[in-house]
């Protein structure tokens, strides 16, 4: 029984009606197209060729590898499509094949993805760690110059910023100065710039390049030397790691990762800012670490407990519980995980070390910024 | 006599799809998308093509979409080997001061831009030359660097002139584009002329300028724009006021475009000609505005229910506790991940409204006020050899250029 179809030659731009049949040879088969005003046999297609193409809703769209690309059966009707594919049964199996291909194409693909950005969170910060190293130490200053300039000039906006006692051979500062070349050692193609400044942020963070920032509102906190030092000497772990440079090797990396998961490869999405905020967090916790390692260590050449730090950092969180959920996005480790690590790290202190601060130089230090300024701190960050 | 008469007349373009099944694509598409890692953007493409193509009859026929999700994806891995080199730039300039980044990355959105109208050209011809009609494929010549050296050129006259050159400019672009299209052998010809657009063009031109500064003046004089937020909340409104006229004389501006150079697209002697009418235009945007709205209503509310249940406790008092709340969201994991759920309902949320309503919506405008004259005279059109030389739309995906 013929079955009505349309047909295009993939030649010539006209649609033929036509009536198709079913032809056996031997084993094989062809699907017999004739003109359905005529009669006459317009062509032959062999049945193991014909492919079913993309048609809408209630219209079949057969296709065959060995005639032109454009070349089309079309058959239109549920009870018209049901013939057919009686004729064809092999149809439904193509179908099925095509499918499971998508299929094994999407799963290998996305294996693939998943395979490069595990690479890459595990590789990333290796690399970067690596990359740093190469960075020369003068591209690094300037670039730290830069961030400062733009920091101060944004901090003078909002925080009642101001650099306390500028005088760099004060008490205070000369004190600083000779803790931070101690901490520092002679491992550092950086010489320190540490600054305490006033505002009423709770924070401390090293810039590329070997500045360091210590905020007054943190410095208020402060209740004893070892504090103020543990804080201190973990940001110079930052500047000895070039944790900074680090940092933005690595959210670079992230940033296109991200770009490329949403396809957005101009990187202006909010999408991919948050998401590598997001990946982000999981380098510098790393870093982190670090940064408190190298505290421990200077604290085994001066006398003074590393885990001050952790105290501070409690301190500073139970006055304000606001900074714990910044801890989502924020930078740092928990600070009780971190009072643990930071007192398994504690040495047994030697005898006959120095104190970091004199009595004299820990009163300087504590007055260098005048009285404590009474607004609440808003946020708390303390790392790079 | 009768028989040439109905010979004569314009066919009209049909098409048969439906927002639902849309819909359907859509969704299936996004919950692919999320244990694909995104990859199945590239399906949900295809499909949404296959879906406008196929529903979109000519004379009886539809037309047929011929392309593969496996090109997309293979043309973004290329498109990617561009934006290594492009991303390293960009890292670079952000470790510099002010003025090199500012200058630098003046010189990257100059190259971005001019890369955007390469890459528009080339996903153009990836979408012809995958366009079927009764068997024959379409296709595009023409240079694509050729196409974005004078659509860059025209940016920069536009620059100079504060864009009183666009009707030229895009009068000469149009006439590019369709005189390098081809349907099988038969070429495309492009009459269109900048004249035809100088009135509509001139008037929104002249209404986005003077109601634009009116509105801006006015609500800086009430102090919208003072550092720190407005200082008076009605301050905004004429600013507003402003924005919605001056984008409703853009949206006839569009409008009259589309009308008026669709028309004068011709392939031998059939041609094309399309009226669209400015209100079915702004209506649409109207709707998918209103559809936004409800979309995002209906998200709020989702969310503040889903806050609720997993930190109640924030809710208990009179006030609403943010410290406590936020201790939530570093505690729980199930916070965080509502979080990461919620922004990407609120992405999806919009992808979806803007296919529905702007998409559709726009395809079917177009379809249902086109007409076609002399569609016999197409029955002689031949097919050309295939062009395969092209490897998905590449650069056009990355950019996020170039819809449907």
């Amino acid at each position: 029984m013929s079955v009505p179809a349309r047909y295009q030659d993939g030649l010539v731009a006209q649609v033929i009606d036509v009536s198709l049949d079913y032809e056996s040879v031997g084993s094989a088969g062809n699907l017999l197209l004739r003109d359905r005003e005529t009669n006459a046999i317009l062509t032959r297609w062999a049945a193991a060729d014909i492919h079913p193409a993309y048609g809408r809703k209630g219209e079949l769209r057969l296709s065959s590898i060995t005639q032109n690309s454009g070349a089309r059966i079309i058959v239109t009707g549920p009870a018209e499509i049901g013939q057919v594919r009686a004729m064809l049964p092999d149809l439904t199996t193509k179908q099925a094949m095509e499918f499971s291909k998508q299929v094994r194409i999407g799963v290998i693909a996305t294996v693939a993805l998943a395979t490069v950005i595990l690479a890459y969170l595990y590789g990333v910060p290796l690399l970067a760690a690596r990359v740093v190293n190469y960075v020369p130490p003068d591209w690094e200053r300037t670039m730290g110059d830069t961030v400062a300039t733009q920091m101060e000039a944004s901090l003078k906006e909002t925080d009642n910023f101001a650099i306390c006692d500028p005088d760099p051979n004060s008490v205070a500062n000369a004190a600083i100065a000779r803790f931070g070349a101690a901490a520092l050692g002679t491992g550092s193609p950086f010489t320190l710039d540490i600054k305490v400044v006033r505002t009423d942020v709770a924070n401390a963070f090293a810039l590329p390049g070997g500045k360091v920032y210590f905020f007054s509102a943190l410095l208020d906190r402060a209740e004893s030397p070892d504090e103020f030092a543990g804080v201190l000497a973990h940001e110079i772990g930052h500047v000895v790691h070039r944790h900074a440079m680090e940092g933005l090797i690595s959210s670079a990396g992230t940033g296109a990762l991200v770009g490329f998961i949403l396809g957005d490869m101009t990187g202006i999405s909010i999408a991919a800012g948050l998401g590598s905020t997001m990946i982000d967090t999981h380098f510098s916790r790393e870093a982190e670490s670090q940064a408190d390692a190298y505290a421990a260590e200077v604290a085994s050449r001066m006398d003074f407990q590393p885990a001050g730090l952790a105290d501070l950092l409690n301190r500073v969180a139970e006055d304000d519980d606001f900074s714990k959920a910044l801890a989502l996005f924020s930078t740092h480790p928990l600070t009780e995980d971190r009072r643990v690590h930071l007192q398994a790290l504690t040495h047994e202190t030697p005898a006959g070390l120095e104190p970091p601060f004199t009595a004299a130089e820990w009163t300087a230090i504590k007055t260098m910024c005048g009285s404590p300024l009474k607004a609440p701190p808003s946020k708390t960050k303390l790392g790079n | 006599m009768v028989l040439e008469s109905e010979q004569e007349r314009p066919v009209q373009v049909v098409f048969t799809g439906t927002r639902r099944e849309m819909a359907g694509i859509l969704l299936r598409g996004y919950a692919l998308m999320l244990p694909t890692i995104g990859l199945y953007r590239f399906w949900v493409t295809s499909w949404k093509r296959r879906f406008y193509w196929s529903n979109t009859e000519i004379d009886g026929d539809p037309l047929d979409y011929t392309g593969h999700a496996m090109q997309l994806l293979i043309g973004f891995m290329l498109a990617l080997i561009v934006f290594v080199p492009i991303y390293a730039v960009f890292f670079y300039l952000s470790t510099q001061s002010g003025e090199v980044a500012v200058t630098g990355y003046g010189i990257v959105a100059v190259v971005l831009w001019f890369l955007t109208g390469y890459a528009g050209y080339r996903a153009r011809d990836f979408r012809l030359s995958r366009t079927l009609w009764r068997g024959i494929r379409f296709d595009q010549a023409g240079n694509a660097f050729g196409y974005a050296f004078r659509r860059f050129g025209w940016t920069i006259l536009m620059l100079l002139t504060l864009g009183i050159v666009y009707p030229w400019m895009s009068s000469n672009l149009w006439r590019y584009r369709w005189n390098n299209t081809w349907y099988g052998d038969r070429q495309f010809n492009f009459t269109g002329r900048a004249r035809a657009l100088l009135g509509p063009y001139y008037l929104a031109y002249g209404v986005v300028v003077v109601v634009g500064s009116v509105g801006v003046l006015t609500s800086a004089g009430m102090g919208a724009f003072t550092p720190g937020g407005p200082s008076d909340p009605l301050s905004v409104i004429p600013g507003l006021v402003a924005a919605l006229i001056c984008g409703a004389f853009v949206l006839i501006y569009q409008s009259r475009e589309m009308t008026r150079f669709w028309s004068q697209v011709h392939l031998g002697t059939a041609n094309l000609a399309v009226t669209i009418r400015a209100r079915s235009l702004i209506g649409q945007y109207l709707l998918f505005g209103l559809a936004l709205f409800v979309a995002y209503v209906v998200l709020a509310i989702g969310g503040v229910v889903v806050l609720f249940t997993l930190a109640n406790d924030a809710f208990a008092g009179e006030q609403f506790d943010m410290a406590l709340f936020m201790s939530h969201l570093q505690g729980s994991a199930g916070v965080l991940i509502a979080v990461v759920v919620g922004y990407l309902l609120i992405l999806a949320a919009f992808s979806f409204m803007h296919e529905l309503f702007i998409g559709v919506g726009f395809w079917k405008l177009v379809a249902r006020n086109a007409t076609i004259g002399d569609v016999a005279s197409l029955r002689s059109v031949r097919a050309r050899g295939e062009d395969k030389t092209l490897a998905g739309e590449g650069l056009a995906d990355a950019l996020n250029v170039g819809a449907y």
